[in-house]
């Protein structure tokens, strides 16, 4: 067998995806059926029928009236999107002009690279005593999760940037902020799509740890009680839905890569 | 990767899910998971004082006599309620109500009520002097937990419709912490112990605006045993085993020679609380001490409607579905019953103290 040899033709390899999720599921059920042949109540491996009354659950009002799929995702998805968001401008700010900016390097890449080493986890009574406990919490729990890394790949992919094309740039008489602009900030784009691409799942491990402990809505906190109760149905659902959310994520950026940086290959 | 390789592994993947340890010791092993607080601690100390040894394979001196071997694992207390819920440990030390989820999914079996909170669950104010002024106000703590049962438990008992006061859920580590830290949103929070006394020594301005000595022995502190495990070969001497051991400890606790060196053994690991504060956490556990005693709470009435109050509290809070089958009475005669308080555990280890034998 030759490696590195790609299949010739193009179905096989979304084939094979298809194999190894069919051999997942087929697992799952397969313990689910194993569970219950010893214990016919089983709740922690449910089989499609508790599955499905798992789903009803999270979209029938509870008596507070609230429905739980609705109230979960919007609190968690709008903390994780201003988390995100913040976190992405900020780091390209700060990445960008570590790069460019000898003094703004020297003074910020000790502590951006000691940051880098702390889980926001770890520090949640700090996050305490500056945010609060509020929404603000979340969201810097968010940013500092995330922040510290991304600026550091794009700080690196500045400092990447060909030295010919930053002189051509200036030769051809362009500004300071317009070879920024149009010539690091352009080189610099693919890389950080790619590490905004893979800091969404750290983002959302920060996210999650905190709502386990603080909140009264969010996937943390219905993933964090449900399981106390054992509502195990409940649980896979929404970690189902996590895992769901984090693939089409990825996908949409791999496409915003390939779209937005076709000559940039290693989407 | 040859298809060989892959095959090995996936086949490694079944065996490990579903292959069953297998023991070549004669005595059979149950694994029982604890969780530190001071009434459950009470195993790990038994452990370390030689009574019982909690590894699997190795035995002490009761093991021996029940021959059966008590395999003890740590943990946290909420992977307490998802090992015992998974079918991953025979026995778990569980609240009474913590227990009700469990045994919709698993039949269980209650062997030995260790202690009931007696103010080592705590509503902690900030500001606020009267539960009357509590209206309108947010109170931060465990949502569906015994926090909210004291809670709702004593609202109900002043009168105070539940609705008047909003309950936000937070874990109680982290309210404490905010508490602590003096974020003026924390005005009122429900807690355990050592969060209760870790806040009260931090704010000196805190109050206590109630605690679980309001509705005393309504927060009970279990060892819970599934009912399959039970039926198991040697069950029923594991179940001697766990309560004999237990009372083992409660003589040493009882006893003014060793009772010191064994509370500080069970506060050790539970908190940084000094000596001083684990008389105080003592006294918000009320510790069931002998097996006559714990005969006597299991059979009495005021058990039974505790365990009313608790089920629909349950039920109205949406933490179970709806009421499990329950009863007393001895777990073998009673089929079809999810939840089983089985008082002839500790009367069969009472009337052996009484006889001064133990008879397996």
């Amino acid at each position: 067998m030759i490696i590195c040899r790609p299949f010739r033709s193009k179905r096989v390899m979304p084939f094979l995806g298809l194999v190894s999720l069919l051999l997942l599921g087929g697992i799952y059920f397969a313990l689910s059926v194993h569970q219950h042949a010893r214990n016919p109540k089983d709740t922690t491996i449910p089989n499609l029928q508790q599955l499905v009354e798992g789903f009803k659950k999270t979209i029938t009002p509870s008596q507070r009236g609230e429905i739980w799929l609705s109230v979960d995702l919007k609190a968690t998805f709008s903390r994780l999107f201003y988390g995100l968001f913040i976190a992405i401008v900020l780091s390209l700010a700060l990445g960008i002009g570590m790069g460019c900016f000898a003094t703004l390097e020297g003074l910020l890449s000790p502590v951006i690279s000691i940051l880098a080493k702390l889980t926001p986890t770890a520090m949640l009574a700090v996050f305490f005593v500056i945010f609060g406990t509020g929404a603000t919490m979340f969201v810097s729990m968010i940013v500092f999760g995330i922040v510290p890394s991304l600026t550091q790949s794009i700080f690196l992919a500045v400092k990447k940037v060909p030295r010919e094309l930053v002189d051509k740039a200036y030769t051809l008489g362009g500004s300071t902020f317009e070879v920024i602009w149009f010539v690091i900030f352009k080189q610099v784009l693919p890389v950080f799509i790619n590490s905004v691409r893979l800091s969404i799942g750290p983002a959302m491990v920060f996210l999650i740890a905190a709502e386990m402990l603080v909140g009264d809505a969010g996937f943390g906190y219905r993933i964090r009680i449900q399981s106390r109760l054992l509502n195990m149905n409940v649980v896979y659902l929404y970690l189902a839905l996590l895992a769901s959310f984090g693939y089409l994520m990825d996908y949409a950026l791999k496409w915003l890569n390939r779209r937005l940086c076709a000559w940039y290959s290693a989407g | 990767m040859n298809k060989g390789m892959a095959l090995i592994l996936i086949s490694a993947l079944f065996f490990c899910c579903f292959s069953q340890a297998a023991s070549n010791s004669a005595a059979p092993v149950f694994s029982l998971a604890w969780s530190e607080w001071p009434g459950w601690s009470v195993f790990g100390v038994a452990h370390e004082i030689g009574l019982i040894d909690g590894a699997s394979g190795k035995m002490g001196p009761v093991e021996k006599q029940y021959n059966v071997d008590i395999e003890l694992k740590e943990m946290e207390y909420d992977p307490c309620i998802a090992a015992y819920g998974a079918g991953q440990v025979d026995a778990a030390c569980l609240t009474n109500m913590d227990t009700l989820p469990c045994c919709g999914g698993r039949s269980s079996v209650a062997i030995l009520p260790n202690d009931t909170s007696n103010g080592g669950d705590m509503c902690i104010t900030i500001g606020i002097n009267r539960v009357e002024d509590l209206k309108g106000k947010t109170v931060y703590g465990l949502e569906k937990s015994v926090s909210q049962y004291l809670f709702s438990r004593y609202l109900e008992m002043k009168n105070i419709p539940e609705n008047d006061v909003k309950w936000v859920n937070m874990d109680p580590g982290a309210a404490a912490l905010a508490m602590q830290q003096g974020n003026k949103q924390y005005e009122a929070i429900v807690v355990w112990n050592p969060f209760c006394l870790q806040t009260l020594n931090t704010r000196k301005d805190a109050k206590v605006l109630f605690d679980s000595s309001a509705i005393p022995g309504e927060i009970v502190d279990m060892v819970v045993v599934a009912k399959d495990s039970l039926a198991r070969e040697g069950g029923d001497n594991f179940g001697l085993a766990v309560v004999d051991t237990y009372f083992k400890v409660m003589q040493r606790l009882e006893d003014p020679k060793t009772a010191y060196q064994t509370l500080v053994m069970i506060g050790e690991k539970f908190s940084n609380l000094d000596l001083e504060q684990m008389k105080k956490v003592r006294q918000g556990t009320k510790y069931i001490t002998t097996a006559e005693e714990a005969l006597n709470f299991f059979r009495s009435h005021e058990f039974t409607r505790t365990m009313v109050k608790v089920i629909d509290f349950c039920v109205s809070h949406q933490v179970i579905e709806k009421a499990p089958v329950w009863g007393g009475g001895d777990y073998r005669y009673l089929d079809d019953t999810d939840m089983i308080f089985d008082h002839t555990f500790v009367r069969r280890i009472a009337e052996a103290g009484k006889s001064g034998k133990a008879k397996p």
